[in-house]
């Protein structure tokens, strides 16, 4: 043997095959589906949940949740185009608006989880709420006159417009990929963040500032997802209520396939962002089957079981 | 050893001699207390509310409404509960009541007699719902939130492929028996399952139960079996979101394939308002019972507040925080009192 793969480059390899595989079996029933221009089309659409699964990957690697992402993607959303207005020259504010609301709230769960020992579960199920209600009462649920703006042109061409052939946000998700995972492997905080994730007290006593980390690996999860709902904004034209729904189950679905614990501690955001390709390219897959929609929830959960069963066990002790 | 043991016996007799019964007991279910306190505590605000608009207090209507909104909550808490207890979590209760809920609308219909064997199946389909999961995480060694995760995206999908459009009829037999709207009788179903939980509690299962729950290794350590113990608690999970599916038939008197969706949040809410630990082992769910009443009190406060429904879950997700935070504060304070 060349090379000697640990469990957990195997893991990350095997969410690649998987994705692979899940376009040569798309090839198969759908000519044209491994072609070109729709691999670029499945890969933009993963490129969304990629990066709320960035966020997710954060705080799952310190045994952490954050299911406070879909309505921090959709408020995102509502933000950026009720506070543009549709026009480029407000862009760039409502752009550092929308990341900096994103932030806050993270920020928030982060603190209450460290300073308060509130399960994670329940803070960001509880921010969850909190940031629905605000959204929806303060857009009066999307009837506001500046609900219907449009996503301003730069923003429509930040997702769409097409730099070497390959569509604007997939180079966009490809810096996060390489930052991201850079970050986990190479530095001192990515260190604390495996540090944590496997053991909080010996993380401690080994002088890592686990409150602080903690607290900034929330906030970049609500970073992300706000990053998610711009671009989707970007990406559809409008804002819409229930945009984030979807991308709670997706995020963590994607991590969990990308060989990340969900315990926290063991993992790297390169299989996190294979898990996205697969679970959207599963889905390009089903649909080009024509099946409908209960058929592809059922195929759904049986590929996420039957993959965590193939890898995601836990060791017999 | 026999030194150490009688000394052990002398501490914990000085400990019964400084405290009275009353404070070990509520001291030992302080969980349970907290959540009933704020229960007593919103039902007061409630009244208040109610006595300052309406100049009346409320009556039969209201309560009867009360209770039978709750009914489907409180069951699939109990249910969530009893997941929860063994250091596991499932948030696959949404697609167990839609699916149930779905095959309740199709199915109940005709004869008494066929009428009971359709509800018996219907729990039975919500009791191999849970044995799937149950099996998943005890034998496939998964862990339990993307185990449910996943089969929650399964029984979705069942449930829609059963009830494409919402629709259905549930007999009037069977609302009236369910959930009759002439008072709240449905209550006796609750204490019906409150009875069934004190039971399981002080069974071998239930102390099983609670041993997995707190210690994995130590239980198995004592000879129980961890892998049968979380089967068997999923499995009785299944069964009460199947009872909560039917109560939500019998209440909307037909199905609807997504009408039970919230509940995997809800039922995680209500058991957490209940004071049940989500790290397991802690927690009765007659906890829970009350923090299904929480949640319904809460909506109905805020109702009469004149509170904008747009920001119902703004609140609703406020007090959640407050109170799990305030929970802990006095609970720690209270063990603090007792170390």
């Amino acid at each position: 043997m060349l090379f000697r793969f640990s469990p957990d480059s195997l893991r990350i390899l095997a969410a690649y095959a998987a994705a692979v595989a899940l376009f040569v079996i798309g090839a198969f029933v759908h000519p044209g589906f491994a072609s070109f221009p729709s691999v670029t089309a499945i890969l933009l659409v993963a490129s969304f949940v990629g990066l709320v699964a960035a966020g997710q990957c954060f705080v799952i690697l310190i045994g952490g949740i954050d299911l406070s992402v879909p309505w921090v993607l959709n408020a995102a959303a509502i933000l950026l185009a009720t506070s543009s207005l549709g026009q480029n020259s407000r862009a760039l504010y409502a752009i550092a608006l929308t990341l900096g609301m994103g932030a806050l709230v993270g920020l928030a769960n982060g603190i209450v989880i460290v300073w308060f020992a509130v399960p994670a579960v329940v803070m960001t199920l509880a921010m969850n709420g909190i940031v629905e209600g605000l959204a929806l009462g303060l857009s009066g649920g999307m009837t506001c006159s500046a609900c219907a703006s449009y996503a301003p042109p730069v923003v429509a061409a930040a997702v769409h417009g097409v730099f070497l052939g390959v569509p604007a946000a997939l180079w966009l998700w490809l810096v996060v990929i390489v930052v991201v995972s850079f970050v986990l492997s190479f530095t001192r905080f990515g260190r604390a963040t495996y540090a944590i994730g496997n053991n909080p007290r010996a993380a401690f006593l080994a002088g890592v500032n686990v409150n602080l980390t903690t607290i900034f690996l929330y906030a970049l999860s609500g970073l992300f997802s706000a990053l998610a709902g711009i671009l989707l904004v970007g990406f559809g034209g409008q804002a819409s209520l229930g945009m984030g729904d979807p991308y709670l189950f997706q995020s963590i679905a994607a991590v969990v396939i990308g060989g990340v614990s969900i315990l926290g501690g063991r993992g790297n955001y390169l299989g996190a962002a294979a898990g996205a390709v697969s679970l959207t390219a599963l889905v390009s897959v089903l649909l080009a089957l024509n099946m409908p929609e209960y058929g592809r929830s059922i195929i759904y959960g049986v590929v996420i079981l039957a993959l965590l069963l193939l890898y995601g066990r836990e060791q017999r002790e | 050893m026999p030194a150490e043991m009688s000394g052990r016996a002398e501490v914990r007799a000085s400990v019964a001699a400084r405290r009275p019964r009353a404070a070990h007991i509520i001291g030992q279910n302080i969980g349970l207390v907290l959540a009933a306190a704020i229960l007593l505590l919103s039902i007061i605000v409630f009244v208040a509310m109610f006595l300052i608009q309406q100049h009346r207090l409320p009556g039969n209507f209201e309560i009867t409404s009360t209770v039978d909104n709750t009914m489907p909550l409180a069951l699939a808490a109990i249910g969530q509960t009893i997941v929860v207890l063994t250091r596991g979590i499932d948030l696959s209760v949404g697609g167990v009541v839609d699916l149930t809920n779905a095959l309740a609308a199709i199915y109940l219909a005709g004869s008494f007699t066929h009428m009971i064997v359709v509800a018996i199946l219907v729990i039975l389909v919500g009791a191999a719902a849970g044995l799937v999961n149950g099996l998943l995480v005890g034998l496939g060694r998964l862990q339990p939130i993307v185990v449910t995760l996943a089969t929650l995206s399964i029984f979705q999908g069942l449930a829609i492929r059963v009830l494409p459009q919402p629709g259905g009829t549930v007999p009037d037999g069977v609302t009236a028996f369910l959930v009759n709207t002439n008072g709240p009788y449905a209550l006796l179903f609750l204490a019906l399952a409150a009875l069934g939980w004190m039971a399981l509690r002080r069974s071998r299962i239930g102390v099983a139960i609670f041993a997995v729950g707190n210690d994995e290794q130590a239980a198995i350590a004592h000879g129980v079996n961890a892998v049968r113990t979380k089967v068997i608690a999923y499995t009785i999970g299944g069964a009460m979101y199947a009872l909560a599916g039917l109560f939500l038939a019998a209440n909307a008197t037909s199905g609807d394939a997504t009408s039970g969706n919230v509940f995997t949040l809800t039922s995680i809410v209500a058991t957490v308002l209940g004071g049940v630990s989500l790290f397991g082992g802690r927690g009765s769910a007659l906890g829970s019972i009350c923090g299904a009443f929480i949640t319904t009190m809460i909506v109905n406060i805020l109702f009469y507040a004149h509170i904008n429904p747009l920001y119902q879950s703004f609140y609703e997700g406020l007090f959640l925080i407050i109170a799990v935070v305030l929970g802990a504060a006095i609970g720690g304070l209270v063990r603090r009192g007792r170390a």
